[in-house]
């Protein structure tokens, strides 16, 4: 299109480096994006059991990377804004790795005796001896 | 205004329409404002992601623990308007995408139309959201917290199920508190970026954005993209159960 398309940037007045992306890209992006929800949509129709769960996290991942990446313009930012922002999925991660990690082995009762109690079984934590009087 | 240099740095207009842009006083050079500007609003999107990711955290928690109270809840959904919900938002976050593009390339007109229509995106968001709270609420299904009453002990109605459709699986009310809670927020920052998006508008409009200074744009645009953002997790995970 324009002369602009794709241009560097107008760093030569030194008003800062920019990147001006193409109207052509940004179409492509929005097409990829309004294709995937059909996906999404497609996807949790059919019975693939756990994996649904993935899958449809999966596919908003992609839709999620293109948005960042794109309209954004994560892409074309300075390293350490790329590592403050990218980095905030980081914690996130950690966050719902514990969280979910923990949950899902809780009602693990002691190994030796090897019994596992279901999660929500009205289960209470006997007091102690010292109590009961 | 503090004149410390003796002189304060100016951005000139590209042209005829646009105004020049004076450097706040504390930065040296217009570059140096720009990537300070956009550090500290991609520290506070950081921020955004955390607070949205810890509402996240709890659905994937209850989930495991309740799949079928989820799944029934994300029956209740009108599964249609979150389907055309998450276009609406695409489509704006392109409009979005392209008002920023308009103002790197100093097209005042592109850019207020662009914005125009990312806010027409916002309010049809809203409306929709709207019609849909309205069906829940008919329903009976604005969830409270176990059993709370009121200061004279009269127990709250607002969960009430009236209709028995989540009488079948334990602690229905659980999939709707996530569920209000995650998109009330989500339309609160649909409505504070549509309002920013208006205040770009009234700023393009004196011809303030242009290809030298088009920051508060650039900015509001990256605000605007994070709703949207959330919306592409939030629409599988609360209408289409997994």
């Amino acid at each position: 299109m324009s002369a602009h398309d794709h241009a560097h940037g107008h760093d030569a007045h030194g008003y800062g480096p920019h990147h001006v992306t193409s109207t052509k890209t940004f179409v492509s992006v929005l097409l990829v994006l309004l294709f995937l929800t059909i996906i999404t949509v497609a996807a949790s129709r059919v019975d693939f059991g756990a994996a649904n769960l993935l899958i449809a996290m999966l596919i908003a991942s992609v839709k999620a990377s293109l948005v960042i990446a794109i309209f954004m313009h994560v892409k074309w930012d300075t390293a350490i804004n790329k590592l403050v922002f990218l980095s905030s999925f980081l914690f996130l991660s950690l966050l719902l790795i514990f969280t979910l990690s923990d949950q899902a082995t809780r009602g693990d009762d002691d190994p030796l005796r090897t019994v596992k109690l279901p999660v929500d079984n009205g289960f209470v934590q006997p007091k102690p001896h010292a109590e009961n009087h | 205004m503090s004149h410390d240099h003796g002189h304060s740095v100016v951005v000139p207009a590209p042209g005829p329409g646009f105004l020049p842009h004076t450097v706040a006083h504390h930065f040296d050079t217009p570059k140096q404002e720009f990537q300070a500007a956009k550090l500290g609003f991609w520290l506070f999107l950081a921020t955004e992601i955390l607070l949205f990711g810890g509402l996240f955290a709890a659905y994937f928690y209850f989930h495991q623990v309740y799949p079928e109270t989820f799944k029934v809840g994300g029956e209740q959904l009108n599964w249609r308007l979150g389907a055309i919900n998450t276009v609406v938002l695409l489509l704006s976050s392109w409009t979005m995408a392209m008002g920023v593009r308009s103002a790197q390339v100093s097209q005042k007109g592109k850019l207020l139309m662009y914005c125009a229509l990312t806010v027409l995106g916002a309010v049809i968001f809203m409306c929709i959201k709207f019609v849909e709270y309205q069906a829940k609420f008919d329903h009976g299904l604005l969830p409270v917290f176990g059993g709370m009453h009121d200061a004279l002990g009269q127990q709250l109605q607002w969960y009430t199920d009236h209709d028995g459709v989540m009488a079948g699986v334990p602690h229905g009310n659980l999939f709707f508190s996530i569920y209000f809670t995650m998109t009330a927020i989500h339309g609160l920052h649909v409505i504070i970026g549509a309002g920013l998006i208006v205040w770009i508008m009234f700023g393009a409009a004196k011809g303030r954005f242009h290809a030298n200074y088009f920051l508060p744009v650039d900015l509001v645009g990256l605000y605007w993209h994070l709703v949207d953002l959330i919306w592409i997790f939030l629409f599988p995970l609360l209408y289409l159960v997994p």
